[in-house]
């Protein structure tokens, strides 16, 4: 089919939104896309997630964090906001989602608000309440989460802990 | 704007982690507001410096017992700058909103608990902030969200009529839980709580806490008491 001219087409904002889980998470762009939709339809209702459309259009996760692009209609930003904060776990991982800024295109919200690189990750041997654990250290920004007996994690930083 | 969080123990993320997602996502402050028997190992003055985050020190009660609610609110009270009464009971709810040592009424609609006009009035009498506790609305959803946002309108339109003190939290117990301000204005547009109506909900954690530390520092004599300029030590 033809495409609408230019004035007919739907004005669209990106909502450049960080996501954060443990270190063990597996989450893909389905199971986002779904999640989202699922928010999405709890909190807005059918017409409210017609309105907002809340489509993911980028998305990349791994070793615990990621960020992911949405697609709002103009106007709808706030309602999809607040679907987005619904989102509280994806397949069985517990998530931080935060939207870092809006952008009326996709190249301007990848460049103001996704510019940053991935972070490494690194497991170290330190000692958190008084026990020798493992924990999964993120360079540079001194956040760590550390492993605790029994397979959980415990979130802390590097005035929690001391280096084995 | 604070941000009223459970830290591991009674969490999973220790207080260091949750005042630096705090700072990451745009908040003043955080009160701690772990229960007496999960008291979490750490420095505010530390974590203060190294993220630039207020960091209060509170501690929320929980018990079905009025009585022994009493009694640790008494124990608490010298120490701590924001204590908190968890509610869920009739009984309990009327305790923490007659009691003008507390200051929040954590939850008071969790439960079996319920808030009418003699409890706001009660609660507006002594300065008891009654919770707006979003974390239920954040994680459930189905039939359980649709009660707890039934119970937190019905709390809306009592607290609106009566003017009575609240505060707004999301409560996360750990760095995950957290929500931006703007992500919960937005969620409050969408259930029925309007978006300055939680601004001031998450602000008003710092008032109390800048009160109760006024009240507890050496200079505070007594209410309406003041040192004068006049007065020399001789």
């Amino acid at each position: 089919m033809k495409h609408l001219p230019k004035h007919l087409r739907p004005r669209w904002r990106y909502l450049a939104v960080a996501i954060e889980s443990w270190p063990d998470a597996d989450i893909d762009r389905r199971a986002f896309q779904r999640e989202l939709w699922y928010a999405g339809q709890n909190l807005l209702g059918d017409p409210g997630s017609a309105a907002a459309d809340l489509t993911v259009v980028r998305f990349a996760f791994g070793d615990g964090t990621g960020h992911a692009l949405v697609k709002v209609r103009r106007g709808e930003t706030e309602p999809a906001r607040a679907a987005l904060s619904c989102i509280d776990e994806i397949d069985g991982s517990p998530v931080g989602i935060r939207v870092c800024g809006i952008s009326g295109t996709i190249r301007a919200a990848e460049e103001n608000y996704l510019g940053r690189g991935r972070q490494d990750l690194e497991e170290r041997n330190v000692v958190f309440g008084n026990e020798e654990r493992v924990a999964v250290v993120r360079d540079g920004d001194g956040s760590a989460d550390v492993r605790l007996a029994d397979e959980s994690f415990a979130g802390a930083t590097d005035l929690d802990y001391d280096l084995a | 704007m604070y941000e009223a969080v459970h830290a591991h123990p009674d969490g999973q993320s220790t207080v260091a982690r949750l005042a630096k997602t705090a700072a990451d996502y745009g908040f003043e402050g955080v009160v701690v507001r772990n229960t007496p028997n999960a008291r979490p190992a750490y420095d505010p003055d530390e974590i203060r410096d190294e993220y630039g985050v207020d960091v209060v020190e509170g501690v929320e009660i929980r018990t079905d017992d009025p009585q022994e609610a009493s009694g640790a609110v008494g124990n608490h009270r010298p120490d701590e700058t924001i204590v908190a009464v968890a509610g869920g009971s009739t009984a309990m709810n009327r305790f923490a909103v007659e009691n003008d040592k507390v200051d929040v009424l954590a939850r008071p609609m969790a439960d079996d608990g319920d808030v009418n006009h003699v409890v706001a009035k009660a609660a507006l009498e002594n300065g008891v902030r009654l919770e707006f506790d979003l974390s239920r609305v954040l994680a459930d959803h189905g039939g359980r969200r649709v009660r707890v946002l039934q119970s937190l309108r019905k709390l809306y339109e009592i607290v609106d009529h009566y003017d009575a003190p609240y505060v707004v939290s999301a409560t996360p117990t750990t760095h995950l839980e957290f929500r931006a301000p703007r992500e919960l204005t937005a969620l409050g547009e969408q259930i029925g709580l309007p978006a300055d109506f939680i601004e001031d909900g998450l602000a008003e954690w710092r008032n109390l806490a800048e009160r109760n530390r006024h009240i507890q520092s050496e200079s505070f004599i007594e209410p309406g008491v003041e040192r004068g300029r006049y007065e020399e030590e001789h």
